[in-house]
C-alpha cells in the first residue's frame, strides 16, 4: 500500500478478530498519518458557514495535503477545517438535512393551503400540505396535527431557519403555532475519492457490512455500525453518506471509510 | 345535470354577454330566471367541453414562477417576465401573469369513479 493512510482518532466498529484476520485493523495512528489530526484539541465551536471549497480542489487523494491547509495560515482551524486535513483534503458535502418540528397545535390544511403561497393540498394523494420557500430552499409537509417535516436544508443552522420560517407563516395565518421539539433527523453528504474503487472485493472482505447486488443497484450499500450512518459507494469513487443524526458522524464515516476504499482501489 | 361545471367561463366575453342578455329577457318578462340558470348551466358546460375537443391551438409559455398553489384541484400560477409563443411564432410577453388551471369535464368525471 503506497498511499498514506490517515491516523484516525474514530474506531470502526468491526469485531476485533475480524479485523486481525483480515489486516484490516488501523489501531492508533499510522506511522504515515498526517500531522494536521494531531491539532484535536481544538475549542468545539460551531462554524457559522460550511469550509471553503478551495478544500476540495487542493488535493486529489494520493497527494500530499497542498501548503493551504497547513496550520500556519493566520485563521485558526476550526473544527471542520480539521475534517478536511484528516483525509486527504476530502471532506463531504451536505446535501441535504430532514427536521421535525412540533407546532404544538391542530391546523386546517385548507386554510392554509388557501391562503399560503407556494403551498399544494391534495388530500386524495398525501394528507399534508406540500409548502417551499425560496431561502434556505426547502420543502416542508405540515400536518394536521401540528406536526411537520422540512427537508432540503444544506446546513443545521439553514434547517433551523427554515423550520422556523414555515411556523411563521402558519402562524400568520391565525394558528396558535409554536416551535417545539426541532429535532434533525437525518443528514446527507456526499463526496468524490477521486479514484475508481473494486467494489466486489470490499464486498467480499466486508461482507458483514456490505450489500452488493449490481442487477439491483449500481453502488455498494455498506451499513457502518459506528457510527451508525450507511453509505453508498460507487466504482466511480463517489460517495453517499446517509443516516447520521449530527454532522459530526458523515465525518467520521467518511475518514473510517477512506482508508479502506484506499485498500480497494483499482489498479 | 350530473357533474357541476366551473363558472369562470362566465366572467369571458362571451359569457358576459350572454348574462347580459338572459337578464335583458328575465327583466322583460320573456323567461324565467329559472331557465336563465339552465341556460348558463349548460354554457359552463358546453364551453369546457369544446375547450377540450374542438380546441386545438396551443402556445408555449415561458417565465419565473413567483408563486403556485392547489388546493381542491384547482392550481394557481403567477408568473413573472411571462412570454407566450403562439403557433404563428408570435411572442406577447407580460410582467406579470396569474394562470388558474382547472381539470376538465372528462377529468372531473374520470375523478368521480
Amino acid at each position: 500500500m503506497s498511499f498514506a493512510l490517515p491516523a484516525r482518532q474514530v474506531t470502526f466498529g468491526r469485531p476485533s478478530a475480524y479485523q486481525q484476520q483480515h489486516g484490516l485493523a488501523l489501531p492508533g495512528p499510522s506511522p504515515l498519518g498526517n500531522p494536521y489530526t494531531q491539532l484535536q484539541p481544538q475549542p468545539i465551536a460551531k462554524p457559522p458557514s460550511p469550509p471553503p471549497q478551495q478544500a476540495n480542489a487542493i488535493a486529489g487523494p494520493s497527494t500530499p495535503p497542498a501548503p493551504a491547509a497547513v496550520p500556519s495560515t493566520p485563521v485558526p482551524l476550526t473544527l471542520e477545517q480539521q475534517h478536511i486535513t484528516a483525509v486527504e483534503g476530502i471532506v463531504p458535502t451536505l446535501q441535504n438535512i430532514v427536521a421535525t418540528v412540533n407546532l404544538d397545535c391542530r391546523l386546517d390544511l385548507k386554510t392554509i393551503a388557501l391562503h399560503a403561497r407556494n403551498a399544494e393540498y391534495n388530500p386524495k394523494r398525501f394528507a399534508a400540505v406540500i409548502m417551499r420557500i425560496r431561502d434556505p430552499k426547502t420543502t416542508a409537509l405540515i400536518f394536521a396535527s401540528g406536526k411537520m417535516v422540512v427537508t432540503g436544508a444544506k446546513s443545521e443552522d439553514d434547517s433551523r431557519l427554515a423550520s422556523r420560517k414555515y411556523a411563521r407563516i402558519v402562524q400568520k395565518l391565525g394558528f396558535e403555532a409554536k416551535f417545539s421539539e426541532f429535532k434533525i433527523q437525518n443528514i446527507v453528504g456526499s463526496c468524490d475519492v477521486k479514484f475508481p474503487i473494486r467494489l466486489e472485493g470490499l464486498a467480499y472482505s466486508h461482507g458483514q457490512f456490505s450489500s452488493y447486488e449490481p442487477e439491483l443497484f449500481p453502488g455498494l450499500i455498506y451499513r457502518m455500525i459506528k457510527p451508525k450512518v450507511v453509505l453508498l459507494i460507487f466504482v466511480s469513487g463517489k460517495i453517499v453518506l446517509t443516516g447520521a443524526k449530527v454532522r459530526e458522524e458523515i465525518y467520521t464515516a467518511f475518514n473510517t471509510i477512506y482508508t479502506v476504499l484506499c485498500e480497494f482501489r483499482k489498479p | 345535470m350530473a357533474t357541476a361545471y366551473y363558472e369562470f367561463y362566465r366572467g369571458s366575453s362571451i359569457g358576459m354577454a350572454l348574462t347580459d342578455s338572459l337578464d335583458e329577457l328575465i327583466t322583460s318578462g320573456a323567461i324565467t330566471p329559472q331557465l336563465a340558470m339552465k341556460v348558463l348551466q349548460q354554457f359552463d358546460k358546453s364551453l369546457a367541453d369544446t375547450m377540450v375537443k374542438q380546441v386545438k391551438a396551443k402556445t408555449t409559455l415561458k417565465g419565473h414562477l413567483k408563486t403556485y398553489r392547489l388546493c381542491d384541484d384547482v392550481w394557481t400560477f403567477i408568473v413573472k417576465q411571462a412570454s407566450f409563443k403562439m403557433e404563428q411564432n408570435e411572442v406577447i410577453t407580460t410582467p406579470r401573469i396569474k394562470i388558474i388551471a382547472c381539470k376538465n369535464g372528462d377529468a372531473i368525471e374520470a375523478g368521480k369513479k
